[in-house]
C-alpha cells in the first residue's frame, strides 16, 4: 500500500522480501554473480540460436520454395491451361478440316493432350503436399479422359463415314473442355499463383527477421554490460570469451540481415521486372487462347448468333495491345529485359490477327461458311490459325524469357539464407564456449 | 407467319400428381405448385409445335393449373428466347450449338421425341403413288442451280420408268432462322463435297442464287408456298406430311448412307434412332442425319426443349420439371405422336432426358 502511494520510495522500489532474499542466496558475492550470469548468457545463447535458425531457415525455405516449387508449379499450371486450350482448337480445327486432316495437327492434338497429362501428374503431386488446389486437380483429372473419349468417337465417326454424328461429338468434346476442364484448370493456376505470391511474401517479409535482430541487439547489448561489469570488478579490460561470442552473434546478425537483404532485393526486382510481365503475359495467352476458342466455336456452330464475336472482342480487349491491357502492361514492365522484344512482336502480331478475326466475324454473318472455315482453320500464311500460331510462340518466347529471368536473379537467395542459418547455428555455439569459457577463467580466479 | 396458341384457362385445383421428378419435393413446396396456376411459355420450331399444342391442350386437361402457351417462330427464334429468358421452354430441331452452351452453361436441350424432315414436290402429271428417288447429290444439285428441270438427267437415272415432266424446278427454303434447314442442309452436306465444302450446314444458310428460288417461312409457309408452285421442291417438317399429302404435293424417298431410298415412316424413324441410342452422350447432343441403319431414314433427329436449369422461381420450376416430365413419358404416347408422325424416344434417351430435366431448378 505504501509502495503505491509513494510511488519513489525505496522501500517501494526493493524486491519483495521473499523475492530479494532468494536472489541475495543466488548472487551474493562476485563469484556466485559471475556463475549466475554465466548460466543466463548461456541459455540466452542457445535460445537466440535455435531462434535465429528458426527464422533463417524459414526464410530460406520459402525462398528456395519460391524458386524450387511454387513458380514452377506456376507455370506448369499456365502450361496444362495451355495445352487443354491448344488441344481443343486444334481438335476441332483438324475435324473441320474434314478427310484430309493433316497428321502434324493430330499430332499437335496428341502432344497437347499428353503435356496436359504430365503437368497434371506433377501438380498432383505437389497437391498432396499442399501448394496445388485438390478439388480442381481432380475435376481435370476425371473429365480429361471423358474429353478425350468423345474426340475419339468424334474421330472413329467421321472415318466410318458419319461426319454429322462426328461433328456432334466434337462440339460435345469442346463443351466438355470450356464447361469442365478448362475453367478447373484456370481456377488451379490462379490458386497455385496465390500461393506464389504468399511463399514470396514470406521469403522477403519483414517481421521474423526484424525478431531475430531485436534478440541479437538485446543480447548483444547483455554481453557488452556484462564485459564492463566484469572489468570494473576484475580489472582486467578485456574478457576474451565473452568479446569472442560478441563477435561471433555480431557476424551471424549481420549475415543474416546481408543475405535477408540480399534475397529481399532479387526477389523484389525479379517479381517487378521479371514475373510480373510474365504473370502478365501468361494472362494474355489465356485470353488469347479464349479469344482464339471462341472464333472456331462462332465457325462451329453456325448459328448467325454474335456473342462469339462479343466474347472474342472482351478477350482481345483484355490481351491488349492497348490502355489498361495485359501486353501493355508486361511491355511496360519488361522496359530493358530480355522479354521486350518477343512482348513487343507479340503486340504486332495480336493486331495482326485480330484483323484476320475481324474479317472471318465478317464471312460468318454473311453465312459464308467455306471462305470462313479457309480464313480460320486455312494453313496459308495470311490464315488466322497461322497468325494465331506466330502470336503463341511470340508469348511463349517472351514467358520463358521471364521465367529464365526470375529463376536466374533468385537462384542464390535461399543459399545464403541456409548458410545465415548454418552461421547462426554455429555462432550460439561459438557463444555458449565463449561464454563458459571466459566466465570460468574468472570463477576460477576465486577459488 | 408465326404460329401461336395459348391455353389461356386457369382452372382450380386439381389433384393433380405431378409425376416423376416431383416425387422429391418437399410437400409444402408441391401442395404450394399445386395450387398457383401457372402459364409456361413456348416458342420455337414450327415443326414441333403441332405436336406442342397437342401437349399443351392434354395437359391442360389433366392440370388444369397449368397452361403452356406455345408459338411456332422457328427454332433459332426459340432458342434465343429460351437463352434470353424470354421463354421458359424454346423447341428447336436442332441441338444447342457449343457457343450457345458455353455462351449459358445453364441451358439444356433435352429430347422429347423422334422426329424427321421430308421433302417433298410439286411435279404435274406424275402417277398417283409416285415416290421419286432422291439423293443428297441430286438435291444440292437442285438448291445450287445445277439441276434445273425435273426431267433432268440426274433425277431420270435414280427414277427409271417414272415419265418426268421438263417442268422447271423451283426450290423453296426457309426465310428465318431454322432446325428444318440445319437438318437438311446437313443432309446435303453429307451427301455433297461441293455443298459441304462451299455452303455446309446451319440454321441460316447463304443458299446459292438460283433462278426463280423462294424463301418462305415456317413449315406451313412451305406446305403452302409448294402447293401454289409448279414445280416445287420443298423440305418440309414430317409434322405437316398429312397438310402436305392433302394439298397434293409428292413425298421423294431419300437415299440413306447405305444406298437405300427411305420414306419417313415409322420403321424407318425408329431404325434411324435406333443406331445411335447406344453411343448417346450425357446431354444428348446428337446428330442422327445420314447414320448407319440400312433400313433407316436419312433426315431424321430429335426434338429438343431448349431450358434454363435456372428458373425464377421454385414454382416455376417445379411446373415446368413436371411437364417436360409427362410430355416424355405420358407425352410419348401414341396418341398424341401418331397425329404429327414422330416416334417415341428410345428407353435410354427418355431416361437421360429424365436426368436432364431433374436438373431444372
Amino acid at each position: 500500500m505504501t509502495a503505491s502511494t509513494t510511488g519513489a520510495s525505496p522501500v517501494a522500489a526493493s524486491p519483495p522480501p521473499r523475492r530479494r532474499g532468494l536472489v541475495r542466496r543466488l548472487a551474493t558475492g562476485t563469484p556466485r554473480v559471475i556463475g549466475l550470469l554465466m548460466v543466463v548468457l548461456v541459455i540466452a545463447s542457445l535460445a537466440w540460436g535455435v531462434a535465429g535458425v528458426w527464422i533463417a531457415a524459414g526464410h530460406a525455405s520459402a525462398a528456395s520454395g519460391v524458386v524450387g516449387t511454387n513458380a514452377p508449379l506456376s507455370f506448369e499450371a499456365r502450361q496444362m491451361y495451355q495445352s487443354l486450350s491448344d488441344a481443343d482448337v486444334t481438335a476441332t480445327s483438324a475435324f473441320l478440316a474434314g478427310p484430309d486432316e493433316p497428321l502434324a495437327a493430330r499430332t499437335r492434338y496428341q502432344d497437347d493432350i499428353a503435356q496436359a497429362g504430365t503437368d497434371l501428374s506433377d501438380l498432383r503431386a505437389a497437391a498432396s503436399s499442399g501448394p496445388a488446389p485438390g478439388a480442381s486437380l481432380s475435376a481435370v483429372a476425371t473429365g480429361l479422359p471423358v474429353y478425350t473419349g468423345y474426340v475419339a468417337q468424334a474421330q472413329s465417326n467421321d472415318t466410318l463415314g458419319y461426319p454429322l454424328t462426328g461433328g456432334s461429338f466434337m462440339q460435345v468434346a469442346s463443351e466438355q473442355m470450356h464447361l469442365v476442364l478448362l475453367p478447373a484448370a484456370r481456377n488451379v493456376y490462379t490458386q497455385v499463383n496465390r500461393t506464389l505470391a504468399a511463399r514470396s511474401a514470406q521469403a522477403s517479409g519483414l517481421p521474423w527477421i526484424a525478431v531475430a535482430v531485436a534478440c541479437s541487439v538485446v543480447l548483444g547489448i547483455a554481453l557488452l554490460r556484462v564485459q564492463r561489469w566484469l572489468s570494473r570488478r576484475t580489472r582486467r579490460t578485456v574478457n576474451y570469451g565473452l568479446l569472442g561470442a560478441t563477435l561471433a552473434l555480431l557476424v551471424a546478425t549481420v549475415w543474416l540481415l546481408a543475405a535477408f537483404l540480399g534475397v529481399r532485393g532479387d526477389l523484389t526486382r525479379a517479381e517487378a521486372h521479371d514475373l510480373a510481365p510474365a504473370e502478365s503475359l501468361a494472362q494474355a495467352s489465356i485470353a488469347v487462347q479464349q479469344a482464339r476458342s471462341d472464333e472456331v466455336l462462332n465457325l462451329i456452330s453456325r448459328s448467325g448468333a454474335t456473342s462469339f464475336r462479343g466474347d472474342f472482342n472482351v478477350a482481345r480487349k483484355q490481351a491488349g495491345p492497348g490502355a489498361g491491357s495485359l501486353l501493355t502492361s508486361a511491355a511496360d514492365a519488361a522496359r530493358g529485359t530480355g522479354a521486350a522484344t518477343p512482348i513487343a512482336a507479340a503486340g504486332r502480331d495480336a493486331t495482326a490477327w485480330y484483323a484476320v478475326s475481324s474479317r472471318a466475324f465478317s464471312l460468318d454473318l454473311q453465312a459464308s461458311y467455306a471462305a470462313e472455315t479457309k480464313l480460320v482453320i486455312g494453313s496459308g500464311a495470311g490464315s488466322s490459325a497461322a497468325r494465331f500460331d506466330q502470336l503463341e510462340k511470340d508469348l511463349s518466347a517472351a514467358i520463358g524469357s521471364g521465367q529464365a529471368a526470375f529463376t536466374a536473379g533468385t537462384h542464390g537467395g535461399s543459399g545464403a539464407l541456409t548458410g545465415a542459418a548454418v552461421a547462426f547455428g554455429a555462432a550460439a555455439l561459438l557463444m555458449v564456449i565463449g561464454c563458459t569459457w571466459g566466465l570460468s577463467q574468472r570463477l576460477a580466479e576465486y577459488r | 407467319m408465326v404460329l401461336a396458341s395459348t391455353v389461356t384457362v386457369l382452372g382450380l385445383v386439381a389433384g393433380c400428381a405431378a409425376p416423376g421428378p416431383a416425387t422429391g419435393l418437399r410437400a409444402g413446396r408441391l401442395a404450394a405448385a399445386r395450387q398457383s396456376p401457372v402459364t409456361l411459355t413456348e416458342t420455337g420450331s414450327t415443326l414441333l409445335y403441332p405436336l406442342l399444342k397437342l401437349w399443351a391442350s392434354a395437359y391442360h386437361q389433366q392440370h388444369p393449373q397449368v397452361a403452356v402457351s406455345t408459338a411456332g417462330t422457328g427454332s433459332g427464334a426459340g432458342i434465343a428466347a429460351a437463352s434470353a429468358g424470354q421463354a421458359d421452354l424454346g423447341a428447336s430441331d436442332a441441338y444447342l450449338s457449343s457457343g450457345d452452351l458455353v455462351g449459358n452453361p445453364s441451358l439444356l436441350n433435352i429430347p422429347l421425341a423422334i422426329s424427321a424432315e421430308q421433302v417433298d414436290y410439286n411435279v404435274p402429271g406424275l402417277s398417283a403413288g409416285i415416290h421419286l428417288k432422291l439423293t443428297g447429290t441430286v438435291l444440292a444439285g437442285i438448291y445450287q442451280g445445277t439441276i434445273t428441270t425435273w426431267n433432268a438427267g440426274p433425277i431420270a437415272r435414280l427414277n427409271p420408268g417414272v415419265h418426268l415432266p421438263s417442268t422447271r424446278i423451283v426450290p423453296l427454303h426457309r426465310a428465318e432462322s431454322s432446325g428444318d434447314t440445319f437438318l437438311f442442309s446437313s443432309y446435303l452436306a453429307t451427301g455433297n463435297a461441293a455443298w459441304n465444302t462451299r455452303i455446309g450446314y446451319g440454321t441460316t444458310v447463304n443458299w446459292p442464287a438460283v433462278a426463280g428460288a423462294r424463301a418462305e417461312t415456317g413449315n406451313s409457309g412451305m406446305v403452302s408456298g409448294c402447293r401454289a408452285t409448279r414445280g416445287c421442291v420443298a423440305y418440309i417438317g414430317i409434322s405437316y406430311l398429312s397438310q402436305a399429302l392433302a394439298d397434293g404435293l409428292g413425298e421423294a424417298q431419300l437415299a440413306n448412307a447405305a444406298g437405300h431410298f427411305e420414306l419417313p415412316t415409322a420403321g424407318t424413324l425408329a431404325a434411324a434412332a435406333a443406331s445411335f441410342v447406344s453411343v448417346l452422350p450425357a446431354n444428348e447432343t446428337i446428330s442422327m442425319v445420314n447414320g448407319p441403319a440400312a433400313a433407316g431414314y436419312p433426315i431424321v433427329n430429335y426434338e429438343y426443349a431448349v431450358v434454363s436449369t435456372r428458373q425464377r422461381n421454385a414454382a416455376r420450376g417445379d411446373a415446368l420439371r413436371a411437364f417436360l416430365h409427362w410430355a416424355v413419358t405420358s407425352g410419348n404416347a401414341g396418341q398424341y405422336l401418331n397425329q404429327v408422325r414422330f416416334q417415341p424416344l428410345p428407353g435410354a434417351a427418355r431416361a437421360l432426358a429424365v436426368t436432364q430435366i431433374g436438373k431444372i431448378r
